[in-house]
């Protein structure tokens, strides 16, 4: 069999090669236009990511439900209508039936409009409720985060300073980090098409700033702090100390950083 | 050379369009993969900047010091010191901009929001039934937000 | 408007029954009709190949007649798996991230390159060793557009000696056998993506990616099956009944392997009675009763156990005709049975709350992105496809020469049997 080595075949190879010695300043030129694209953007200076680690913690005993805190995030962070980056839970567990010899009787939950504008009275009759209380939602910071896991491009990730970041420049509107999260935080943005969740306020602590749930909380419900620069008589330092604090759904593995603490087993 | 041309055409085209497609694969990758991709981690790192980038809503408690600083020690001396003062006063940025701007009234129900009782705030609250507490409409014949416990 | 009262208003409304987590109230559930279609389209993609090699790599002469079927069946849908995706994302215009910049910890990102892989160095490289000759015969003998069309393919290897088509041959069983687990790659990742969900109890299992690949075996059978009988029917061409028998009985087979791991699946489950059983138990009997337990486990996996089953018991006392119609009813029925599991599985798992404590309901609309219409469509257009693909390839006006080189594909001597 004659080889393909033919002056037919190098002449092609040739051409070949002169296309795509024309082509690379076409190609620069698409390079530096993809680069605008992904231009940097103005942001605090001197803001070094490996140099802090945030924490938010949770105390239930102290949250009164005001609501407040979702209306904070909805404003400071421009959140859609029926979508949440923070939550209040409300849990009314009843009394057993007399003789049931159970310790409690049922539990039901409730999160109108994510306690947007506080709780109204609970339909339940006062002398029926055994025990209710009120449980912050957010996102629990997962080291382990499954969100970042699934993500097929590299859009969500966990940032060096503790915080699962969602990039919606890079997203593609997939949905697998909403269905991954267990926690039910994140949400897909109806104007972006991105998925969407609460970024712990990032270009509120990379400027000293507190994220403006903690800001506004008017019970100290939200206990927040950097746990590589602890300040004079820091409240995280403080609360970690003092309670007994656990993370949500620690079976899962997703290893939640966030601390509450005065959870019941309810709580999922 | 010549063993590697003696293989069947079949073998030597396909091994050649294999070659071109991985060829154009490494191309595109290099040249539309964002620049910042992969410094910290597997994202674009510019990605930080863009999100710190945005510019705050509420001004936060410490920015209201430097001008209502005697306020501030009051409150931090009584049972509201745990507030902020948005929380009551609402977003304040444009004021702390321009003084001028003028926050708006409170009103009672800001006082009820977090004060009326439920079954589900916890004891160490005070906690009213707005009812049976108090008919009229201004908590402040009463009471004073900035120092609960006293008097007005 | 006070907050307060329209929040009570949405906890009455009949969307919701207990709890669901402020983020999972949404209109539409967020993987739709589209995530539902595009694993099944895949799985008879897988399904049809696997058939296709039972001819080349455990020499199964009697499936001869539908090996080129099978192959342009699968060909038809692989062309047609990324449209329900690309219509699903926010933003398609990012789609080509997922293979520059794939996060290998994620079993979507494997999507790029499975699919690429597959297609390429499987399907087309394989259906290329088997159709090279007849691209060089027809290149020279139809004229025109088709007459281009076969040179092109051709990709200029013109030749159709003796010792080139015995490795044709050789080659093409190669990319066979390594096609079969390529095929399980190409399903079982799919399965994987549900699977690996470790926050939701309906999908977060062991079993699902193995659960997927074995419907998608049965679906793509069924679908040779049905796509053999209705085209004999549409040629007016006798079936040939030993090809079919066979088909079946392979059918058959995947059939009692796919229902029995699933029901190890339920069994499983209700035995180890987990914390998310209660919920789980509730949304198989309320509201997947249709889909699940009508649907999926009985019209789709029960019946044709049966009728399949006592087929290969009574295949002699029943006439030709009757077994025909059996046949096709049963890979209907599968074909049905298989969207409905995929509905189960991918719908099912966002109708209960991951906080285990209520359930959602749906409108599915018609119109819009994620409706029924571009669904049914997309369902419909491999088919259409097919159709091309059948004209060009597969129709009987095109000569095939008998192939008599030892170790090669033989075709079937009976004109009649040949499409």
């Amino acid at each position: 069999m004659t080889g393909s080595f033919t002056r037919r075949n190098a002449l092609k190879n040739l051409a070949g090669m002169a296309a795509g010695i024309l082509a690379l300043p076409a190609g620069r030129a698409c390079k530096a236009a993809v680069r605008n694209v992904f231009a940097i953007s103005q942001a605090p200076p001197g803001y070094d990511p490996f140099k802090h680690k945030w924490l938010m913690a949770l105390d239930v005993d102290r949250c009164i439900g005001c609501g407040l805190c979702v209306e904070a995030c909805k404003a400071e962070n421009s959140v859609p209508d029926n979508d949440f980056r923070t939550w209040i839970e409300r849990y009314v567990i009843t009394r057993p039936k007399a003789g049931s010899g159970e310790s409690r009787g049922d539990t039901f939950v409730d999160s109108p409009n994510g306690g947007m504008g506080g709780f109204k009275p609970s339909l339940i009759p006062r002398d029926d409720i055994l025990k209710s209380f009120f449980v912050p939602k957010l996102c629990n910071l997962c080291e382990n985060s499954p969100c970042s896991q699934v993500c097929p491009v590299g859009a969500t990730f966990e940032s060096p300073d503790g915080v699962v970041l969602v990039d919606k420049n890079y997203c593609i509107g997939c949905g697998f980090c909403i269905q991954a999260c267990p926690y039910g935080c994140r949400f897909m943005n109806p104007t972006t098409h991105t998925a969407d969740k609460c970024t712990l306020c990032y270009h509120r602590v990379t400027r000293g700033l507190r994220p403006a749930c903690v800001e506004i909380c008017p019970s100290q419900a939200r206990i927040f702090g950097d746990l590589n620069h602890p300040i004079h008589d820091d409240p995280l330092q403080r609360f970690i100390e003092n309670n007994k604090t656990q993370g949500l759904k620690a079976h899962l593995g997703t290893k939640p950083r966030v601390r509450y603490a005065g959870l019941d087993e309810e709580v999922r | 050379m010549k063993r590697l041309l003696k293989m069947p055409p079949q073998i030597t085209r396909l091994v050649l369009l294999t070659l071109v497609i991985v060829c154009i694969y490494f191309g595109a990758r290099h040249l539309l993969t964002p620049q910042s991709f992969g410094q910290y981690g597997h994202y674009r790192a510019n990605a930080l900047q863009e999100i710190a980038a945005r510019e705050p809503f509420w001004a936060g408690r410490n920015t209201c010091d430097a001008c209502h600083g005697e306020i501030v020690r009051k409150l931090a001396a009584a049972e509201h010191k745990g507030l902020s003062c948005e929380t009551c006063h609402g977003p304040s940025k444009a004021h702390v901009e321009n003084p001028e701007v003028k926050l708006p009234r409170l009103s009672y129900g800001q006082c009820v929001r977090c004060h009326e009782a439920s079954p589900s705030r916890p004891a160490w609250l005070h906690q009213i039934t707005p009812v049976k507490h108090y008919t009229g409409s201004v908590c402040t014949e009463c009471h004073v937000p900035h120092q609960p416990n006293e008097v007005p | 408007m006070n907050p307060g009262i329209l929040g009570n208003a949405v906890e009455m409304l009949p969307q919701l029954q207990g709890y669901a987590y402020p983020n999972e109230r949404t209109l539409q559930p967020l993987w739709s009709v589209l995530i539902v279609v595009y694993p099944y389209i895949t799985g008879l993609v897988a399904g049809a190949f696997i058939m296709a090699s039972l001819v080349r790599v455990l020499n199964v002469k009697a499936l001869e007649p539908i090996y080129r079927l099978a192959l342009l069946t699968a060909l038809a849908f692989m062309l047609c798996a990324t449209l329900p995706l690309l219509f699903h994302l926010g933003h398609p215009e990012r789609c080509y991230e997922i293979i520059l910049t794939p996060h290998f910890t994620s079993p979507m990102a494997m999507f790029g390159f499975v699919y690429a892989w597959y297609l390429m160095a499987v399907l087309l490289l394989e259906l290329w060793f088997d159709y090279r000759r007849d691209f060089v015969e027809w290149s020279q003998t139809q004229s025109g557009l088709r007459g281009l069309l076969y040179r092109a393919f051709t990709l200029g290897v013109v030749d159709i000696s003796e010792p080139a088509l015995r490795l044709d041959a050789r080659l093409g069983r190669i990319i066979s056998i390594v096609g079969i687990p390529s095929a399980f790659l190409l399903h079982g990742y799919v399965g994987f993506i549900f699977g690996s969900i470790k926050a939701n109890p309906w999908w977060g299992n062991v079993l699902m990616p193995i659960i997927f690949i074995l419907s998608a075996v049965v679906s793509g059978m069924a679908l040779c099956v049905f796509a053999y009988l209705f085209l004999c029917w549409a040629r007016r061409v006798t079936a040939d009944m030993r090809c079919l028998d066979l088909m079946a009985a392979f059918l058959f087979y995947a059939l009692v392997m796919e229902a029995a791991i699933e029901g190890l699946d339920w069994l499983h489950r209700l035995y180890s009675a987990e914390e998310g059983i209660d919920v789980l138990r509730s949304l198989a009997a309320s509201k997947l009763f249709y889909t699940l337990l009508i649907g999926q486990a009985l019209m789709g996996t029960l019946v044709p156990l049966l009728l399949l089953g006592s087929l290969q018991l009574v295949r002699k006392w029943v006439s030709d005709l009757n077994r025909r119609r059996v046949y096709f009813s049963c890979s209907s029925l599968i074909l049905l049975g298989v969207l409905a599991m995929r509905w189960n599985v991918v719908i099912g798992g966002q109708l209960f709350s991951k906080s285990l404590r209520g359930f959602m309901s749906y409108k599915m609309e018609f119109a819009g992105h994620e409706g029924w219409w571009l669904s049914l469509a997309l369902l419909a257009l491999p088919f259409f496809i097919l159709t091309v693909l059948i004209k060009y390839f597969l129709a009987p006006d095109l000569p095939t020469i008998e192939n008599v080189v030892p170790g090669a594909m033989s075709r079937s001597h009976s004109p009649d049997a040949r499409l």
